[in-house]
This record gives structure tokens, sequence and C-alpha cells, in this order.
């Protein structure tokens, strides 16, 4: 091994050279996330099977990050553009690619029903508690007390609802087959096997797939380092619980 | 001399279109091209590791962190902030925006910014500026800065002033005159 | 706690998003219900520092579509609600609007235009005409006033209000994204200071006293059942819609009694028509500039006899001729010519307007 491949930066082979580095700011959780995906999809050799979507928000920046067909949608319509491809084309492997707005939001509807439908589609929702995309405004998942440009005296759970548990929300309106996580970016090593799960679902026919990824947005949060990391690790985990709600996969003792 | 564009709150007004007339002039600008961004507006607006790292330059730098409470917090995100002794942060205040209209409302506003070292009076209506506007601004701004306890760092006026306005209509403070290029700096 | 937004009236510099925060404070607006969108957004941010300090609320939805609705809500229960949106949010909110033409719901909503079709670009256009004067499944029952700079802004969200709740047909401020983010100096003020008025409020439901007891209950529907039945309806409202369009139509004009050439725009465009007026009278060309405020209704009877009597005119817009589908709807059998400067979704300088008309002439 020579030193200049030790120093080379680990990218997943699926990422599209050509458009490194990316656009996410420093710190940003899509980087990490996406890059757990990104080893899922190369250690499941499905590169050339996938299909992704992304939607608006921070989350189109990834429109042109894998060497995997892509289609950046409108906002919260990715999950239904990525169950049409799915329904038309069934040995495609459909990624839908969203912030928590997106998700949770303006695109909370077809989340709940392609859930109920059981779609044979893997979604995945990067929750960072805040639009990033518009200035920071409150999201569903702000947590209380935060101050947001639409919260500015801090999120008040008495008039805006406390934050929306997504995996929970799914897993409740599921089937067994479906899959069902939380991961973090604090945790990579665990955010990837969830997105393998995740997908494996999908390729077996299973059913739904669901992950949702807690991450940082430390330029609208306006937060250093240790603080970003201290928010993510600590104050994220409060509510959103990390870890596994539905796993069909154990039950088939796999 | 470093610009660094952190204005994070108001991504319209930037440096991006006279980035290279600035650095023509031989300044060095930390600033997006805009070719080479994506989604303005839609994806958020982006930072980059060499804004984060800007206060580690040598020279002058001067930052353009954005307006009120979350251009302040804008600050947090610079790597070394805390150690720097030579950061001097100056809240310049329009008296014609009306959240800064009155001397009560700059104190709330400034104080609301965390640590401030001193006020600016930028008041101005664009064209329609006069000395009397100038004038009026200073008072409230000096009003306020009495109540902070801060200095008055300076008075900023458009250069078309220079030669009508002294220092006497602005209660002796300094006057900084200044050439406008923003206005062409929308997007 | 202020009891007035504003007090009197000042010179303020501002940003247009800004402006119309303030004026639907000084509307003594109830509720703004809204969802983040570029480049709207800072109507919301400012409405939801300010509304707090004067017991007005914010609700941010899920969507546009449910804060087109919610607006909806809002004003059948007789507050003064509105909400602001641009682009895919327009096209979201369409089904709202829809409901609102037919159950004459006085909403207000302020578009700032962005650049499509789809989610394009956040910055600028005038592309969202068609869908706002005449969007969703309906007869364009809408009034819709496109203004062109933050004195406007301030001036008509305030008329806004006044005109849904008189004559209760959804209203529009068609903004822009250059309007919206553009800081320039606007008078601000009090309405009442002006000798402006508010026209009251009322509940649709919710009204006082027991349903079937003390009155009639309020059963509001917006389905019928036959062919005949919906044509007296949408009868109705065309009848109601044409009554009023006269006694709120408006336009302005510049220098048309002796042009040679007339240009026609709308918008933020006719800051730069005016100017190529200026420049072309001063090159001794002569150009004249007519401009329609409400799109909808359109000022037909003011535009057919100076078209008429132009040697040309000159359709200027920031889209692919949305506006002068409505000029030459309402300009049909005259047969002065007519050229076009088409630019969907940038926008459009003095000199180029110009150019043109010399080439024209």
């Amino acid at each position: 091994m020579t030193v200049a491949t030790v120093l080379e930066p680990k990218m997943p082979k699926c990422w599209r050279q050509e458009t490194k580095p990316h656009k996410f700011c420093p710190g940003c959780g899509h980087g990490d996330i996406l890059k757990a995906l990104g080893t899922a999809i190369d250690e499941l050799g499905i590169q050339d099977r996938v299909v992704f979507g992304c939607d608006i928000g921070c989350s189109l920046l990834s429109w042109d990050l894998f060497n995997c067909d892509s289609i950046q949608t409108h906002h919260g319509r990715t999950t239904p553009v990525m169950t049409g491809v799915k329904r038309a084309r069934p040995d495609r492997i459909c990624i839908a690619y969203m912030g928590d707005g997106g998700g949770y939001a303006i695109g909370s509807q077809h989340l709940v029903n392609a859930a109920s439908r059981n779609e044979k589609i893997l979604v995945i929702v990067a929750n960072n508690v805040q639009y990033g995309m518009t200035g920071g405004q409150m999201a569903p998942t702000t947590l209380p007390g935060m101050k947001t440009e639409t919260s500015p005296y801090g999120r008040d759970p008495e008039s805006t609802g406390n934050p929306t548990l997504g995996p929970e929300m799914v897993a409740a309106i599921t089937p067994d087959s479906a899959y069902v996580a939380r991961g973090t970016m604090a945790n990579l090593r665990q955010l990837t096997q969830m997105f393998k799960k995740a997908l494996q679902n999908q390729i077996d026919g299973n059913g739904f797939s669901f992950v949702e990824a807690l991450s940082a947005c430390p330029t609208n949060w306006r937060t250093n380092a240790a603080k970003t990391w201290e928010f993510v690790e600590k104050e994220m985990t409060k509510y959103f619980k990390v870890g596994e709600l539905k796993a069909p996969a154990k039950k088939e003792g796999q | 001399m470093t610009l660094v564009d952190l204005d994070v709150v108001e991504p319209f007004y930037t440096l991006r279109p006279i980035k290279r007339e600035l650095e023509a002039k031989g300044m060095t600008v930390i600033a997006w091209e805009t070719r080479d961004t994506m989604g303005l507006g839609e994806a958020g607006t982006l930072i980059r590791g060499d804004m984060l790292w800007s206060l580690h330059r040598e020279g002058d730098i001067v930052l353009d962190i954005g307006y009120g409470v979350e251009g302040s917090k804008t600050l947090n995100l610079l790597h070394g902030v805390g150690e720097q002794k030579d950061l001097r942060i100056n809240a310049v205040i329009n008296a014609s925006r009306p959240m800064t209209a009155s001397v009560d409302d700059i104190i709330e506003h400034v104080r609301a910014l965390g640590r401030v070292d001193a006020l600016i009076n930028n008041t101005h209506l664009a064209d329609e500026t006069d000395i009397a506007l100038i004038r009026e601004g200073a008072r409230l701004v000096s009003e306020a800065a009495q109540v902070l306890n801060l200095p008055v760092e300076a008075t900023a006026a458009d250069e078309k002033f220079r030669g009508s306005l002294t220092e006497d209509d602005v209660l002796g403070q300094p006057i900084r005159f200044l050439t406008r290029y923003m206005p062409r700096t929308f997007w | 706690m202020a009891d007035k937004p504003i007090q009197g009236e000042k010179r303020m510099f501002m940003t247009g998003n800004e402006v119309c925060a303030y004026a639907a404070l000084a509307a003594n607006v109830d509720v703004m219900y809204g969802y983040p969108i570029t480049p709207q957004n800072e109507i919301m941010h400012y409405w939801t520092r300010l509304a707090p300090k004067h017991n007005r609320t914010f609700l941010q939805t899920e969507d546009e579509i449910s804060a087109g609705f919610t607006t909806c809500g809002g004003v059948m229960s007789g507050k003064r609600c509105f909400t602001a949106t641009a682009g895919p949010g327009n096209t979201l909110m369409q089904e709202a609007m829809s409901m609102a033409e037919m159950m004459r719901i006085p909403a207000v909503f302020i578009i700032q235009q962005r650049g499509g079709p789809s989610t394009a670009t956040v910055i600028y256009s005038q592309q969202e005409v068609t869908m706002t004067c005449f969007g969703a499944n309906g007869e364009g029952l809408r009034v819709v006033y496109s203004t062109s700079s933050h004195q406007e802004l301030f001036d008509y969200t305030i008329k806004s209000f006044n005109v849904a709740w008189k004559y209760r047909f959804p209203t529009f401020v068609l903004g822009d994204g250059y309007q919206a983010k553009m800081r320039e100096s606007v008078t601000i003020y009090d309405p009442e200071a002006r000798g402006i008025q508010m026209v009251d409020t009322y509940p649709l439901v919710g009204l006082p006293g027991m349903p079937g007891v003390d009155r009639d209950p309020a059963h509001l529907r917006n389905t019928y059942n036959t062919e005949e039945e919906l044509y007296e309806v949408v009868k109705d409202l065309v009848d109601a819609y044409e009554k009023m369009a006269p006694e709120i139509v408006e336009h302005s004009t510049m220098e048309c009694d002796d042009a040679d050439v007339v240009i026609l725009c709308h918008g933020i465009v006719s800051r730069a028509a005016i100017e190529a007026v200026r420049n072309l009278r001063a090159a001794g060309v002569k150009a004249g500039f007519f401009r329609p405020i409400t799109l909808r209704p359109f000022a037909k009877d003011a535009l057919r006899p100076i078209a008429e009597k132009a040697k040309k005119l000159l359709i200027v817009e920031s889209s692919q001729g949305q506006f002068a589908k409505i000029v030459t709807d309402a300009l049909y059998g005259l047969t002065t010519p007519m050229e076009t400067i088409f630019k969907p979704g940038l926008g459009i300088t003095s000199d180029e307007i110009v150019n043109k008309v010399k080439a024209m002439i």
C-alpha cells in the first residue's frame, strides 16, 4: 500500500468523481449520510440498478452526487415519483431522499400512503430539525423551545405541537414486512448497516423501507463543530431514539 | 484586505456579482462564483471551508455576516473566533429601517445581537438621503449608544456628501464616506 | 405593546417582503398562514416577529395546499387573513383559490413570482400571470393587482383586504422576486391617518345564536347537482364580478395621446418602460406607455381607444406571452400592428425597449 492511497479521501465507488468535492457546507450531515448510503450500495453491488430521487431543499444538491440515474423532483414529491418508477420497473432499486420538511410536512401524505401500500421503495429522511433551504424556518421536527425564522420566540408545543416522530409513525402503519429504522450521522457504521438492510428488504421484494437519519446543519444552527456534535448526539436523541423499529430480516433468522 | 461573504441571512445582496471587480482592485474576496452554485435559494446558502477559516488570514479581514440576531450568530461558525483579540464587532444601524427607527428600537435590536463593540450610524434612504436625515440618524444612534454604554465608531455617508457633511452635523462622530458598490450586487 | 403598528406615516428603507408584512399589520390583519418558499419567506419572518407584539397570530402549515385552505377557514370565521407564496406554492394553492372563487371567500394572497416552469429558479419572472389570473378550474373570478414598486406593494396590500371584503372575491397582490428582495424607500402609514377606513369583516360560520332556533344554520357548499343549477350559480358569480369590475379596475398611462408606439407592460417591467419612454421622447421619438394595475379585471375599455389610435404596439414581459394573451383578447378586432419582447424569467432593461421601439419606427 502506498502513502498516496492512504491519504486519498475514501469515497464510495458509486459516487461520481467529476462532481466532487460536493457542495454541502462543512459539517453538513448530508455528505456523511450519502456516504453511508453509497457504501451500502457498493457493498450490495446494485449501483447499476439504483434510481435515485431527491427532493427540494439541501437534499437536491445530491442530484449529481452518484454515478446512478437520478431525478430531482418537486418539493415533497420524491416519494410518489420513485413509487411511479418502481411500479413501472420493479427490477429497479428506488431510493427517495429528502429532508424533514419534504418527508413530514409537504410530502407527509405521500409518506403515509406509500407506507400504507407497502411500496417496495426506500425512503430516507435526513432530519436536521429545520428548513435549511429557505433560511432556517421551523420544521415538523423542530425541538420545543428552539428558535427558528418562523418561531423567533422559540417553538411552543402548545400552538405548534411536538416534533414529528417519523419512523414511529411509519412503523405503526406498515405491515411486518417493512423495514423501519432511525440512524444518525454520529454512527455511520450503524447507519450503513441500516441502509443495507433497508435496500435488501427492497431487493427481496418484502415491502416498504424507511430510514430517518439524524443530521446536522451547523450553518443554520450557527454552531461550531463541538456544539454541533453535542446537539446531534445529546439534544436530538432525547426526542429521536436511534435504533431499528421494524426489521423483517431478523424474524426470518438471517 | 480580505472580504468574506458570510451573509446567510440575505443571500440576494451578495459580493458574487462584483467579486472580480473587487479582486482587480487588489482585494481577496472569499465568496462563491455564481456559476459554481446550484439551486440558489432552494438549497440554502452554502458555506465553504475557506470562509470558516478566514480569521486565520493575514491582514485586515472584513466579514459580512448578515443582519440581525441570526446574522450575529453566524460568527459562531468561524474557527478561532473566541481567541481573536483583534476582532471588532460593529453594529451598523440605519434608522430608516423600521426595526431600528427609534432609540428604544435600536437599544432592543443591539441588545439582542449579543457581543457588540461599537455602533456605526449608516442612516440613509438610498438616493433620497439628505443631510437632515443623516443628522437625525446620528442623534438616534448616539442616544442609543449612551444607554448601551458603547462608542459610536463613525457615521457613514455617500461620497456625494463630502464637502457638505461635516463632523459638526453628526455630533463630532468621524465620517466615513462610502462609494456604493452594493446597488449592483443583487443575486 | 404598541396599540398601532404604524403611527401616522413615515419614510422607510425596506425590502418588498418587509413592506408586505407591515402593510398587513397596518391593515389590521388577524392571521397569516403560510409555508416556506423563496422568494416570499421574509413576509413570514417579519410577520412572526411583529405579530405577537400586536396580538396577531401565525400558523406555519404543512404545505401550500394547507396554507390556502387554512386561510379560507380563517376568513370564513370573519377574520382578516392572508397567505403568501410563489411558483410551485402558487400551483398548489390553486385548489383553495378556486374554492374562494366559488364560495365568495374574501381571502388575500400575496404572490412573489419566481422562475418557472416547475421549481426552476427562486429569483424572478412574470410567469405566474396566467395561473394567478385564471388558475384552477374556474372562470378567473379574482382581483389581481400587479405592483411595480414598494409603495404599490404597501398601498395595494392594504387595498386588497378592503376590495376582498367589500366585493367578496379572492384578491391577489402579484409581485415578483425582485420586488420581494430589493430595498427601496417607501412611505408606510396607518391607513386611518390617510382617511382609509378598513372595511368591516364578518363571519360566514360560527354565527351567534342557536342554529335552527334563533337563526337558520349556515350551510355552505361548493358542490352542485345539475348542469342547470351550476350554470345559475356561475352566472350569478360572473354577474357580480362584472358589476364590480368598473368600480375597481385600474391602469396608468404616460404620453399616449400622440404616441406612434405604445408600450404595454405590467408590474416591475413598467419601470423600464417608463424610463424608455422618457429616453425616447428626449430623442424625439413619440412613445407612450400603458400599464394595467389590475390584471383582473382588465382595463379593456381604457386600452382599446389608445391601441386604436397608436401606429404600433409593443408588448414587453418577462414571460412567453402570458400578458400578451390578456392584451390580445382585450383588443380583438383591432388591426394595430403589434410586436413583442418576451423574456421568460429574465429582467428587461430600458435600453432593450428603446432599441426595439427605434427599430419599429
